[in-house]
């Protein structure tokens, strides 16, 4: 029963802004940007942005390093792909289909790794994130035609149709949102403070009488299921997918992004999503190997700059506010 | 299936070279250090390039390579690990993961993307009942097996093995006796590096050598040290070779499932165990 309890999305604190305003303020911020940078970068982005998301829930809030988050991205991809081909061509529908096939396979895999913690469940992760590769290159071959890839055959569904740049971009706008909308009530929620407690002293939590297993297990099972979305909606996006998207070489992509933007905290998983994209976007058209700089980025990051971007901006401002504070006490001497 | 099963014993071979680092950092330390496959690949670039310097001399090449590694993998363990060390281990995971994406990086621009071929240095063969088995092989398992018992001598006589047997047991009550454990680690550290760059150049003759190299025997790697126990030497002899030989055997029947079984055996084998790390 405590699970429904602990679900029962009830905010704490009176502090902080209402969630409708935060959405107001990021819908703005894309809509600004947009004109900056090309559309369908943004678009892409914006995926990559909820991708992104889902890890800092699981890394940022529960505390637990996944080396292989890109396994659910991939899996929600191609069940998504594998669905409108060969069930039903409704957009919708087979994005359905990606969330809760990615879910499953979650839910499936949760059970084995939760209960590792530190460096047994990164690696249990990517070794798990390479046997999906394996499955798509190799053993479902004749389904995903391997490294060839495969086109969806999502048609339009009503005013939904995603050959449309402008009708993709507020869909995919609108989806990002509302996880946003979901993981801000999901982590202030008791079952977010439950899961940062977690992540500060696990035995601790489990004197108090919870079943860790199950909320880790929970987390993971959320956790995947939006990254499958993420992989869902890349599918409608693309229209063509090819097994480049489960590399495992790529679980580092999430990880880095989070933490330019600042474990933790749901705007830094969207502003290290956007960063990291730019830096990528602009090194990989000039310079041919450029993966360095990312590994000298992680390694200044672990060093020196460990809160990321939105940490970096909170410590100015608790700067400023800490200044005004001493000039109040200042003028309430003299 | 005799040519398997000497297949198996060479990849398990190789396996316990590499693993034998990996256990030993992340029993002490409890750190994954992905720069382990950095070194693996770096040394066997440089073995290529020496093989090339001074055609014909495998060993030399070897100890030539193995030499240059000592100051690599000291520089990645005084200045990456050392520094993360003991303030978070997320971040010293990650930061070894850097290393690798650097050292890879570096090998791409040194050594281009192409893979490069070793030549099979004792190039002899014997036969056993039909079977023509490569002399070099049964030299890389006999490699493993004299290094598996001269690590364990080492590890029993020596004040660093002493050390390092207690500190895989318990390091922060090594440390409370007043120790100076970051001292041995290092050079545990260093030979384990060392053995990862020998098992990487007597690999090469088999396989390839290529920038990207690091990558299944890294992860295949990972899996032995799971399923041996994480810090538990012994265990990792044996399931390193266990797993070489399921490899070779799954290879056997269906070559491209060969990497993916022993992940299989990797997460039976957490289903089953209550207690990993």
């Amino acid at each position: 029963m405590d699970i429904l309890r602990a679900l029962g999305f009830r905010t704490y604190g009176k502090k902080a802004l209402p969630v409708y305003k935060e959405i107001c303020v990021l819908t703005v911020f894309f809509l600004v940007l947009t004109p900056i940078i090309h559309m369908y970068r943004i678009t892409d982005f914006m995926i990559f942005c909820i991708y992104v998301m889902s890890f800092d829930l699981l890394y940022g809030y529960l505390g637990l390093l996944s080396f292989g988050h890109v396994l659910y991205l991939g899996a929600g991809v191609y069940i998504s792909v594998l669905f409108s081909i060969y069930i039903n061509s409704n957009p919708l529908l087979s994005l359905l289909a990606g969330t809760l096939g990615g879910g499953i396979v979650a839910a499936t895999l949760g059970l084995i790794v939760v209960k590792l913690d530190g460096a047994s469940f990164a690696l249990v992760n990517l070794a798990f994130s390479q046997i999906g590769y394996f499955l798509v290159t190799s053993t479902f071959q004749r389904l995903t035609h391997g490294t060839d890839g495969i086109s969806s055959r999502v048609e339009a569904w009503g005013f939904l149709n995603f050959s449309d740049e402008y009708i993709t971009f507020s869909f995919i706008l609108i989806s990002m949102l509302l996880v946003f909308y979901f993981l801000r009530k999901l982590t202030s929620s008791p079952f977010g403070v439950l899961i940062r407690s977690i992540k500060e002293n696990e035995t601790r939590v489990t004197f108090l009488g919870y079943n860790t297993f199950l909320y880790k297990w929970i987390t993971f099972l959320v956790a995947g299921t939006i990254a499958s979305f993420a992989g869902g909606i890349y599918t409608l996006y693309v229209q063509y997918v090819s097994p480049t998207v489960l590399n495992p070489l790529d679980n580092i992509d999430p990880i880095l992004a989070v933490l330019i933007g600042g474990a933790g905290n749901l705007y830094g998983a969207i502003a290290g999503g956007l960063l990291f994209m730019m830096m990528k976007d602009w090194l990989s058209s000039h310079f041919a190997v450029w993966q360095w700089v990312l590994g000298i980025m992680l390694l200044i990051i672990s060093f020196w700059f460990r809160h990321g971007f939105t940490g970096f901006v909170m410590a100015i401002r608790n700067y400023q506010r800490k200044k005004a504070v001493t000039y109040d006490q200042d003028g309430a001497q003299g | 299936m005799v040519e398997s099963l000497v297949y198996g014993f060479t990849l398990g071979a190789i396996l316990y070279l590499f693993s034998i680092g990996l256990s030993l950092t992340f029993g002490t330390m409890k750190i994954i250090n992905f720069a382990h496959g950095m070194a693996y690949t770096l040394g066997v670039y440089f073995f290529i390039t020496f093989l090339r310097v001074f055609p014909g001399t495998f060993c030399i090449s070897t100890l030539l390579a193995v030499l240059c590694m000592i100051p690599v993998a000291y520089i990645v363990e005084r200045f990456v690990i050392r520094r993360l060390y003991g303030e978070s281990l997320d971040y010293a995971i990650i930061a070894t993961y850097a290393v690798l994406l650097i050292g890879t990086d570096f090998i791409k621009f040194v050594w281009g993307n192409v893979p490069q071929q070793v030549r099979d240095p004792v190039g002899l063969s014997v036969s056993i009942s039909d079977f023509m088995i490569p002399v070099y092989r049964l030299i890389i398992i006999a490699v493993a097996v004299i290094l598996f018992a001269g690590l364990n001598i080492l590890l029993r006589t020596t004040m660093t093995g002493k050390i390092v047997v207690a500190a895989l047991e318990d390091a922060d009550g090594v440390r409370c006796l007043g120790v100076n454990v970051n001292k041995h680690f290092s050079i545990v550290f260093i030979f384990g590096t060392l053995l990862a760059v020998l098992g990487g150049i007597l690999y090469a003759p088999i396989s390839a050598a290529d920038p990207y190299m690091w990558l299944s025997i890294l992860l295949i790697s990972f899996a032995v040290v799971i399923v041996g126990g994480m810090g538990n030497l012994n265990g990792t002899f044996v399931s390193a070779f266990v797993l070489g030989i399921t490899m070779a055997i799954t290879g056997r029947f269906w070559s491209q499932a060969a990497d993916t079984v022993v992940f299989v055996v990797m997460a039976i084998v957490l289903i089953f165990r209550r207690r990993v790390a």
